[in-house]
């Protein structure tokens, strides 16, 4: 299928066009894509370790590039993380609030008219809400938390190979910029839960179904929803029985958040975490083939920071 | 106009009234574990409860002791709480005044006979609940007002706001969203239901509700004056109350008192039934002579203007509610225990929860996941409108207590999160032959993904299978566990084979029960 170029990503491209006509000589070295120096070279990954929840957060947020490169002023930003259980963050079944209100923050410091924080969860909305402690500390950073409106689901055109099309959550793909902020962490069927299969949170219907073909209804739903930038929430990763987890010795403390726009990059990076490859990872490795992302990351650059603690 | 009496009147059974509204509206999930102002502070003051609960079950909760209040203004003021207070008696008077306003007497088609009724009824509960049937609940008014407004009144205003503001929402007409999307969403966040609630049997339990307001429009408050067994004993109370009603040599016997009274308790002197007078306060209003005065004196209490009851009757409903007792048991159920019996967690013994149970939907009101349900005749007659676990409507929601917190009676034990997560109140079984993995060969394991408990309840078991092409893949086949299933239902619930599921919870394994176990476990 291919993606219709959106009005922020058309805006974006004609910027740089633009720009790099006019000034080329001047910033050729600050370009995307130009060949300058080595640290000027885009990065694929983004990797913070470190303590301080925040300070990782925004540390790979800068090593992408900033936050002003993927939210423009005025624009309405949707924050997908998993708020799917009810699970305190400790029990690492929900993304961390603080990775979430972090950047949150971070968008709106860069001008965001909006930040819209939800998840079609899996238990009860409102008890997973409040559990996360997402609703409370997000709410708090200035984000607006909604609860799925059922109306709001549409069916919509996917196009995959499985899925041709499907119940998707407006909202989601209405934003002028969507930001995938999943939990790393252990799913009987996936192997692993992380970026990709977040999105089965901005869906609606009989979603246990996507299950009969779970990889390739995966890949086609990282073929149909473009994030601007996946951030891998790994503070702390749930090495068994999830998705929900709750018991604390299947939590594994990782301090580690790692973020990229290539959504299949980001998730055969945090297989890692696990002791495993990309190529293990059924829609991984889907999501490879049909060119939807790379998952040699051997291949791809990486940056690495370590965020001292104060 | 009115005087000060009835104005005063008016504003307490405004006030009592919205003070219940607003109860009912709070007995919710708010963010918060625990309810902290749940409507059945109401029924802790209903002394018909209270009573009935410690002849059927021998125990009295606590708080129940609060009902002695009643009975003490009672005691003093007659039935005060019925004119007064009582929400529903409030919802009666408010309908028999909108149909009968006009009316110059508003008594045109009664009489006195059928105001003895209550007391047969209430002695018919009475004699039952001390052979130990709880069947309070059915006719007790806070009970039923609570019912009715959760099986019935909320599911129907619900969907009525989200026809009303989804058939705008779906013009898509920007100028009319933008106009009505926001008071939708005041109403939601504020008023409505976090989702539409669907109940068993809300039509039934509606009719009846609706049956007994309008039997207003043939008299005046007939719920009150006929039927109301919590009526019939402040009525017998307050024969010995010091509420007492003065009329002055001034009145000229014109009778205009009797037209205004709402419970037919007489205008004059001689025959004015203190047991049925609602000191509402209608005949003093209406008096042109301003000849009526209410006043307490200590002689009152000595004489005893009550119903004339007949004792034949009385002595016949009594032993009817005896008969009762049995004839309501007679059922297959204490042969064996019923498969679809799941109670909420903390759920008494079913004997000793039956004794409890007043059937108010409490329960089924906070119930997260609308997975609580009346029954019908799952726990037999005696257990008709009692809560029950639906699993396909709704789970039981792995952290929360909140049933056993606004259960009035003790019928469902209040429980901390870590009692909680222990109880068991059933147990999963896999139909191979309708679950996907097994009869199918085809992934699916979604019980296995939602199963709360920490160690998960369901594992699976690696099989090689071959589809009709040849073709050998391994699938994952699901395995309950029955030392760790809670029975919650969320497998059953979820399981993606709609129709008939192919994971099924049944009671059997209940924590409460001696009987209903298997063995060992």
């Amino acid at each position: 299928m291919v993606q219709e170029p959106n009005r922020r990503t058309f805006l974006r491209t004609l910027g740089f066009s633009a720009a790099s006509i006019t000034l080329s000589p001047l910033v050729e070295s600050l370009l995307p894509g130009s060949i300058s120096p080595a640290e000027n070279v885009p990065i694929d990954l983004a990797v913070a370790e470190g303590s301080s929840i925040p300070k990782i957060t925004s540390a790979v947020v800068d090593l992408m590039g900033g936050i002003k490169k993927f939210v423009s002023r005025g624009d309405i930003v949707v924050i997908k993380p998993n708020m799917a259980w009810d699970r305190k963050p400790e029990q690492a079944a929900n993304t961390n609030p603080h990775v979430v209100a972090t950047l949150v923050s971070l968008c709106l410091d860069a001008g965001a008219k909006r930040v819209k924080v939800f998840d079609h969860s899996c238990d009860d909305p409102r008890r997973c809400y409040v559990q996360s402690g997402i609703a409370h500390a997000a709410r708090k950073a200035g984000a607006e938390i909604t609860f799925v409106d059922d109306r709001k689901f549409k069916e919509m055109n996917i196009g995959g190979e499985v899925l041709k099309s499907w119940k998707i959550y407006t909202e989601v793909v209405e934003a002028d910029a969507l930001i995938n902020v999943p939990i790393a962490k252990h799913h009987s069927l996936a192997k692993l839960s992380m970026a990709t299969k977040n999105w089965m949170g901005a869906v609606g219907g009989w979603r246990g179904r996507l299950h009969w073909r779970l990889n390739q209804c995966l890949a086609d739903l990282a073929s149909f929803f473009k994030p601007s930038l996946t951030l891998l929430d790994a503070v702390r990763i749930l090495v068994n029985h999830g998705p929900q987890g709750g018991r604390l010795e299947d939590v594994k403390g990782t301090d580690m958040v790692i973020a990229g726009v290539d959504q299949i990059a980001v998730d055969s990076f945090g297989a890692t975490l696990f002791g495993m490859k990309g190529s293990d990872l059924g829609y991984v490795k889907e999501g490879h083939t049909r060119g939807l992302g790379r998952m040699d990351i051997e291949n791809l650059k990486v940056k690495r920071v370590h965020v001292p603690t104060p | 106009m009115e005087s000060a009496v009835v104005r005063y009147r008016i504003i307490s059974q405004a006030l009592f009234l919205t003070i219940f509204v607003l109860l009912f509206l709070l007995t919710n999930y708010r963010g918060f574990d625990e309810i902290r102002y749940p409507v059945r502070i109401f029924l802790e003051f209903d002394p018909l409860i209270a009573f009935t609960t410690l002849l059927a079950a021998h125990h009295l909760p606590t708080l129940m002791l609060l009902s002695l209040a009643v009975v003490g203004s009672a005691l003093v003021l007659g039935r005060v709480f019925c004119g007064w207070v009582c929400p529903l008696g409030t919802i009666h008077h408010f309908v028999s005044w909108l149909y009968h306003r006009k009316e110059k007497d508003i008594l045109p088609r009664s009489n006195l006979l059928g105001y003895r009724i209550k007391y047969y009824l209430l002695f018919f509960i009475l004699a039952s609940s001390v052979f130990t049937l709880q069947g309070v609940g059915f006719f007790d008014p806070i009970s039923l007002l609570i019912r009715s407004m959760t099986l019935f009144v909320e599911p129907l205003v619900n969907l009525m706001v989200h026809s009303i503001f989804g058939f705008f929402y779906d013009t898509e007409i920007r100028w009319i969203t933008a106009l009505t999307e926001p008071i939708y969403s005041l109403l939601k966040n504020n008023f409505l239901s976090f989702r539409q609630p669907y109940f068993h049997q809300a039509l039934f339990i509606g009719f009846l509700f609706v049956a007994i307001l309008l039997m207003n429009f043939y008299r005046m408050r007939f719920w009150c004056f006929s039927l109301c067994p919590l009526g019939a004993l402040l009525g017998l109370v307050s024969q010995v109350s010091l509420l007492r009603r003065w009329i002055s040599e001034s009145c000229t016997k014109c009778d205009i008192c009797f037209s205004g009274c709402q419970a037919f308790a007489r205008g004059n002197q001689d025959k004015w039934l203190r047991s049925e007078c609602l000191v509402c306060g209608n005949c003093q209003n209406r008096c042109p002579e301003g000849a009526i005065d209410f006043g307490l004196s200590p002689s009152a209490a000595l004489t005893k203007p009550g119903p004339n009851l007949i004792r034949r009757n009385l002595l016949v409903s009594a032993a009817s509610g005896i008969v009762a007792v049995p004839f309501l048991r007679m059922n297959s159920r204490y042969r064996n225990p019923n498969p679809k019996l799941i109670r909420p967690p903390g759920a008494l013994e079913e004997g000793e929860f039956l004794k409890r149970c007043l059937k108010c939907g409490e329960c089924m009101k906070v119930c997260l996941t609308n997975g609580l349900q009346p029954t019908l005749m799952e726990a037999g007659l005696e257990g008709i409108w009692s809560p029950i676990l639906i699993p396909r409507l709704g789970y039981c929601q792995f952290y929360c207590t909140l049933c056993g917190q606004v259960c009035p009676s003790g019928a469902i034990k209040k429980l901390t999160v870590s009692e909680k997560v222990q109880v068991r109140i059933g147990l999963a079984f896999i139909d191979k032959n309708r679950c996907l993995p097994y009869s199918q060969g085809i992934d699916c394991i979604v019980c296995e993904e939602y199963c709360p408990t920490p160690k998960k309840a369901i594992w699976f078991i690696e099989k090689r299978v071959r589809d009709r092409g040849r073709i050998v893949k391994t699938v994952k086949q699901p395995v309950v566990d029955l030392e760790l299933c809670t029975g919650c239902g969320i497998c059953e619930n979820k399981c993606p084979v709609v129709d008939k599921p192919a994971i099924v919870v049944t009671s059997i394994g209940e924590s409460r029960s001696g009987v209903n176990r298997l063995s060992l476990y």
